[in-house]
C-alpha cells in the first residue's frame, strides 16, 4: 500500500512532496479505490442483470407464444362445424372390410368402405386412404341398401364434372381419385341423415418375391400432414371459410399440436390433408380376410405386425385378424415361404383379352452362393469428398468408412483412391493390386486428408468412371460424400454418359447429407445408396454394403423370342439383379408367345434360361398387370425428359382401355335418381384418419444447426473491457489536478 | 515499480482486447450484411442463367432462393447448406430437406441475431414468399411457431404439400450463443401442384 501511494507522487516536484501531508493522500487513495471497486461491481451487476433479463424475457416470450396460439384454437375431437354458427355435428362412422384373394403372383383385393351418417343433415364425405404403390384400381361401385351403382373410368376432369353435377342435383355419387400412386381419395355425395352407404373399391397388385420369400403389404396408415413434434396432445379443430367457384362451403381441418393455425384455402383437391385422430381413441376399424392359394406347400406363413388366425381347407389357407378388427394405424404385412424344394424358379401366367395376349413372366436366376465358383475380382475406385462442408465429424466418419473398406479388400482386387475439393487428386496413377504395401500407403494417404475448399465433384466422378480397367475386373466406384452440391442434374448427366460397365455406389456421410442427390446418383449409376449418419453405424452399414458388392451381379439381362410376333414389353430395359431378385416382365403380344429365352451375364459367365410359355391355365388380371406396368414406366419416363403431354395422352389411352385409375383418370359412380331434396343443405365432411402407429413416419433432419453468433457477446465483452480501461485511465488521472489545486491554494 | 508507471500499459492491455472483441462483433454483423449484398449479385446471375453461381471465388455455397416477407420488409438470399460457415453469410437451406417450393419439408436456418431476427415478429397468417432459381415466387402462409429442443425437432413427412420451416436459436435476446432451444416457424405453400 505504501509503494502504491508513493508512486502517485512521483511526477510531482520534490518540494511539493516535502510539504505534503500524508493523511489526505491516504483518504484520497481510498476514495479512488472504492470508486474503482464500485464501478467494477456496477459493470458486473449490469452484465448479470442483462443476462438475467434475457432469460426472464425469453421465458415470458415462450408462454406468450403459447397463449396466442391456444386462444385461437378450440378443443374438440370428432365434431364438425356446420353452416349455422355454434352448431356442431358428428362426422360419419367408417368401417372398412378388406377381402383378398391371392393366386399365383396376383392379389385381388376388395375394399368395402361403409360410411354411416349419424348426423341430422345430408353430408358429403371425403376420405383419404392409402393403397400399395403398385396397386391397379380398376373397379368401384356404390351399394345403397340393395341397389348397386357401378363406377366408370373417365378422364380426371370429366369424372370430377360428372360427380359435381350429380352432387348439385341431389343424386348419390362417389368419386375415386389417385392423388399419388399410393394415396387415393374417395368422395361420397348426398348421404342422408342416418343412412349407410358402402363404396366398394377393387384393386390388383403383384406379390413381392425376393430371396425365396413372398410378401404382401396392405397399407393402413396414412402419412399425415406436417405437425411439428409433440403428438400426444389432443386434437383440436377449427374451421375456415372456403370459397369455391359457385358456393361458399365450410371446410374443416384438424391440428394436433395446438399450434396449427389453419388459414389455408383448400383450392386443390390434390392437397390432401385429412384430419387426424390421435391415440387413445383409434377410429376407422378394418377387418381383413385373406384367401391364399400359394400353389405350393408352405414352410412358414406369418404376419409381421398383427396377430392372425389361419385355417387350411385343401389348397386354400384362410387368414383373418385374431382381434377381428384393427384400427387403421399401421400397415398389415403377410409373409410366406415355400418349402425348400418347392421354391419357384419361374412362373408364367397368361390372359387373352379380345385379340391381345397378355403374359406375366417371373424368373428367379439361381442364387449364387458366396462359396461356389470363383470370387468376384473387383477394381474399386473410392472417391472421398474432402470439401469444406465435410469438415469435422463428417470427415472422421468418411475416413473410418474408407479405412474399413480397405480392410475388406482381397489380394485379387485392385483399388485406387480419389479425393476432391476444389481440385481432384488421386493416390495412384492407375489402380493397384490390394497388396499389403499398397494398402499401407493408402491408409497413410487417408490419414493425411483434410477437409477444406470447394466441392468440384464433376472431375472426380469423370476420373473414377473413366479410369481404365481390365474386363476381367468388375469396376465399382464407391463415393463417400455429403453431397453438398447444387448442380445435381449436370452430375447425373456425367454419370449417365460415363457409366459404361461401372457401377456407382454412394455413401451418404454426416447428419444431413443431400440424400436426393445420392439416391438418384446411385440409380443412374446402377448401384445403391447407403446412409451412414453416425460413426457407430460405420461397421454395420459398410459390412452389409460389402457383402452386396462382393457377390456378383446378374447383368445384361435380355429377352429373346420369335421376332415375327409383335410385342410390347414392360419394363423396356431390364434392371441388373442382385442375388435372389427375380426378373418380372409384362408382355403383350398379337400371337401367344410359345417360347422365350432369357440371357444374362454373371461373373463373366453367361447365364441362359429357356422357358416354355405354353400354358393351359389362363389367369385373370394379367392384362391389368401389364397396363399398370406400362403406366408406371410412362410416369418414370417423365423424369427422363419425355414429353409430358404425350405421356399424359398415352396414359389416358391405356388407363381407359383397361379401366384403371391413374394420375389422369378417375372412377366415378353416379346415381340416376335424386335422393336429396334440392332445398336441403349438404355439409362437407373430411373423414379423420389415425396417426400412424409409432413415429417412423416423422421426418427428422438430425441436429438443427447452431444459429446464434457470438457477435453480441463479443461486442459486450469488448465494450466492458474498454469501459474498464477508460475508467482506470480517468480515475488514475483524477487525483493529480486536485492535489495541485489544493497545494497551490 | 508502481501503478502510475504501468498505467498506460494497463489501459492498453484492456483497450486492445476490447477493440478486438468489438471488432469481432462488428465483423460478424457486417459480414452478414455485406455478404447479402454480394449474394444479391450472384443471385441475379443464377436467376438469369438458372445455374449454380458462387458469390465469391472461394465460396463453398451458392444462392438457391430468395425469401421475402413484405410485411416486415425482409428480403434475404438463401444459401445452399446450413453449416456454420454458410450461416455467417445468410440463411442456409438444409440439403436433406426438400427444395423450397417443392413438396415436403424444407428447412431454412439462420442466425437469430442477424438474418432471422425477424422470426420473433412473424404471426400466423403472415405471407412468406420464396423464389428459387427454377421456380416462380411461391406464397407460404405461416401456420405455427414453436420452440423445440435442437435434437428433438420432428416433422411429419407429408409429401402432398410444400412446407417451409424457418429455424433459429431461441431465446432471441440471449447473449450467450450455443443454447439448445430452437424456434421453428412453419409455413405452408398455398399454390403447389
Amino acid at each position: 500500500m505504501l509503494f502504491i501511494n508513493t508512486h502517485f507522487l512521483k511526477r510531482r516536484p520534490r518540494r511539493e512532496y516535502l510539504n505534503d501531508k500524508y493523511t489526505p493522500r491516504k483518504s484520497n487513495f481510498f476514495i479512488w479505490f472504492k470508486r474503482i471497486i464500485i464501478i467494477l461491481l456496477l459493470i458486473t451487476l449490469g452484465l448479470l442483470l442483462m443476462l438475467l433479463g434475457n432469460l426472464a424475457y425469453g421465458d415470458t416470450r415462450t408462454s406468450e407464444f403459447q397463449n396466442i396460439e391456444f386462444n385461437k384454437l378450440s378443443q374438440g375431437s370428432m365434431l364438425i362445424k356446420t353452416n349455422t354458427s355454434g352448431i356442431y355435428q358428428q362426422v360419419p362412422l367408417l368401417h372398412t372390410d378388406v377381402d383378398m384373394h391371392i393366386s399365383g403372383m396376383i392379389v385381388r383385393s376388395n375394399i368395402k368402405q361403409q360410411f354411416k351418417n349419424i348426423s341430422d343433415n345430408w353430408i358429403e364425405a371425403e376420405y383419404v386412404f392409402p393403397l400399395p404403390e403398385n396397386a391397379a384400381v380398376d373397379h368401384m361401385q356404390i351399394r345403397i341398401g340393395g341397389r348397386i351403382i357401378e363406377g366408370r373410368i373417365k378422364e380426371k376432369l370429366d369424372a370430377k364434372r360428372a360427380y359435381e353435377k350429380a352432387k348439385r342435383d341431389g343424386r348419390k355419387a362417389a368419386l375415386v381419385e389417385q392423388q399419388r400412386p399410393n394415396l387415393f381419395t374417395n368422395t361420397v355425395a348426398n348421404i342422408a341423415p342416418g343412412e349407410s352407404i358402402i363404396v366398394e373399391i377393387e384393386y390388383q397388385q403383384v406379390l413381392h418375391y425376393e430371396q425365396g420369400n413372398f410378401s404382401l403389404r396392405f397399407p393402413m396408415a396414412i402419412t399425415p400432414r406436417y405437425i411439428p413434434d409433440n403428438i400426444q396432445q389432443q386434437s383440436t379443430l377449427h374451421t375456415s371459410n372456403h370459397t369455391s367457384e359457385n358456393s361458399t362451403e365450410e371446410t374443416i381441418s384438424f391440428s394436433l399440436t395446438g399450434w396449427g393455425h389453419n388459414t389455408n384455402q383448400i383450392q386443390d383437391a390434390t392437397q390432401i390433408t385429412p384430419p387426424l385422430q390421435s391415440a387413445p381413441n383409434k377410429i376407422n376399424p378394418v377387418s381383413i380376410n385373406i384367401k391364399l392359394n400359394a400353389g405350393f406347400p408352405l414352410e412358414k406363413l406369418f404376419s409381421r405386425y398383427h396377430n392372425i388366425i389361419k385355417q387350411q381347407t385343401n389348397d386354400i389357407i384362410t387368414i383373418s385378424l385374431a382381434n377381428g378388427v384393427t384400427p387403421s394405424d399401421r400397415d398389415f404385412e403377410l409373409v410366406w415361404t415355400p418349402q425348400i424344394n418347392h421354391t419357384p424358379k419361374a412362373a408364367v401366367f397368361s390372359e387373352k383379352i379380345n385379340t391381345d395376349y397378355f403374359q406375366m413372366l417371373m424368373l428367379a436366376p439361381p442364387i449364387d452362393g458366396a462359396h461356389n465358383g470363383q470370387p468376384l475380382a473387383r477394381d474399386i475406385n473410392y472417391i472421398i469428398d474432402t470439401s469444406g462442408s465435410m469438415h469435422g465429424i463428417s470427415m472422421h466418419q468418411a475416413k473410418q468408412s474408407l479405412l474399413m473398406a480397405l480392410d475388406r479388400l482381397r489380394l485379387h482386387d485392385k483399388f485406387n483412391i480419389i479425393q476432391f475439393n476444389s481440385i481432384t487428386d488421386q493416390l495412384f496413377s492407375h489402380s493397384q493390386i490390394a497388396s499389403f504395401e499398397n494398402i499401407l500407403i493408402a491408409k497413410q494417404y487417408i490419414n493425411r486428408l483434410k477437409a477444406e475448399g470447394g466441392t468440384e465433384m464433376a472431375p472426380a466422378l469423370k476420373l473414377a468412371l473413366n479410369n481404365p480397367t481390365d474386363t476381367y475386373y468388375v469396376h465399382q466406384v464407391i463415393f463417400l460424400t455429403d453431397g453438398s452440391v447444387g448442380n445435381e442434374s449436370a452430375l447425373f448427366d456425367i454419370i449417365h454418359k460415363n457409366l459404361g460397365n461401372s457401377r456407382l455406389f454412394t455413401i451418404g456421410i454426416g447428419s444431413a447429407p443431400n440424400s436426393y442427390f445420392m439416391r438418384k446418383a446411385a440409380q443412374f449409376g446402377r448401384g445403391s445408396f447407403t446412409y451412414i449418419s453416425d460413426v457407430n453405424e460405420v461397421n454395420n452399414k459398410m459390412t452389409s454394403l460389402f457383402s452386396k458388392l462382393e457377390s456378383p451381379l446378374m447383368t445384361d439381362i435380355k429377352l429373346h423370342f420369335d421376332q415375327n410376333i409383335v410385342t410390347e414389353i414392360w419394363p423396356e430395359r431390364l434392371p441388373d439383379l442382385y442375388n435372389g431378385e427375380p426378373v418380372i416382365l409384362a408382355i403383350k403380344s398379337d400371337k401367344p408367345l410359345q417360347e422365350v429365352t432369357l440371357t444374362g451375364t454373371r461373373a463373366l459367365s453367361p447365364w441362359r434360361a429357356k422357358l416354355n410359355l405354353k400354358t393351359e391355365n389362363t389367369s385373370k388380371g394379367i392384362g391389368i398387370f401389364w397396363a399398370r406396368k406400362k403406366i408406371a414406366a410412362l410416369m418414370d419416363s417423365i423424369q427422363g425428359g419425355a414429353n409430358k403431354e404425350q405421356v399424359r395422352a398415352n396414359i389416358i389411352d391405356v388407363a381407359l382401355t383397361h379401366h384403371l385409375v391413374s394420375k389422369y383418370t378417375s372412377l366415378v359412380a353416379v346415381d340416376k335418381i335424386p335422393s336429396r331434396p334440392v332445398d336441403s343443405r349438404l355439409d362437407k365432411t373430411r373423414m379423420p384418419v389415425n396417426l400412424p402407429h409409432g413415429q417412423s413416419t416423422y421426418k427428422t433432419f438430425g441436429r438443427l444447426p447452431q444459429t446464434a453468433t457470438s457477435a453480441k457477446l463479443n461486442l459486450l465483452f469488448g465494450f466492458s473491457l474498454m469501459m474498464l480501461g477508460l475508467a482506470l485511465a480517468v480515475l488514475l488521472r483524477q487525483p493529480v489536478p486536485t492535489q495541485n489545486t489544493s497545494n497551490q491554494s | 515499480m508502481n501503478l502510475k508507471n504501468k498505467k498506460p500499459y494497463i489501459v492498453i492491455f484492456l483497450f486492445i482486447p476490447g477493440c478486438w472483441f468489438i471488432g469481432q462483433g462488428l465483423y460478424t454483423e457486417s459480414k452478414a450484411i455485406v455478404a447479402q449484398l454480394l449474394l444479391e449479385h450472384a443471385w441475379n446471375i443464377a436467376k438469369a442463367g438458372g445455374t449454380r453461381n458462387k458469390p465469391w471465388p472461394w465460396a463453398d455455397t451458392w444462392p438457391i432462393a430468395r425469401l421475402t416477407v413484405p410485411r416486415l420488409n425482409i428480403d434475404l438470399i438463401v444459401l445452399a447448406g446450413d453449416s456454420g460457415r454458410t450461416l455467417a453469410f445468410g440463411p442456409g437451406h438444409n440439403f436433406a430437406s426438400s427444395t423450397p417450393g417443392k413438396k415436403g419439408n424444407s428447412l431454412i436456418s439462420a442466425h437469430r441475431d442477424t438474418h432471422f431476427k425477424f422470426l420473433q415478429y412473424l404471426q400466423p397468417g403472415d405471407n412468406i414468399f420464396i423464389e428459387t432459381a427454377q421456380s416462380e415466387n411461391t406464397l407460404y402462409k405461416v401456420t405455427s411457431s414453436k420452440v423445440v429442443d435442437m435434437d428433438n425437432a420432428r416433422f411429419i413427412d407429408d409429401q402432398s404439400s410444400a412446407y417451409v420451416h424457418l429455424v433459429t436459436c431461441y431465446p432471441f435476446d440471449s447473449i450467450i450463443p450455443g443454447g439448445s432451444q430452437r424456434l421453428i416457424v412453419s409455413a405452408r405453400a398455398q399454390s403447389v401442384i
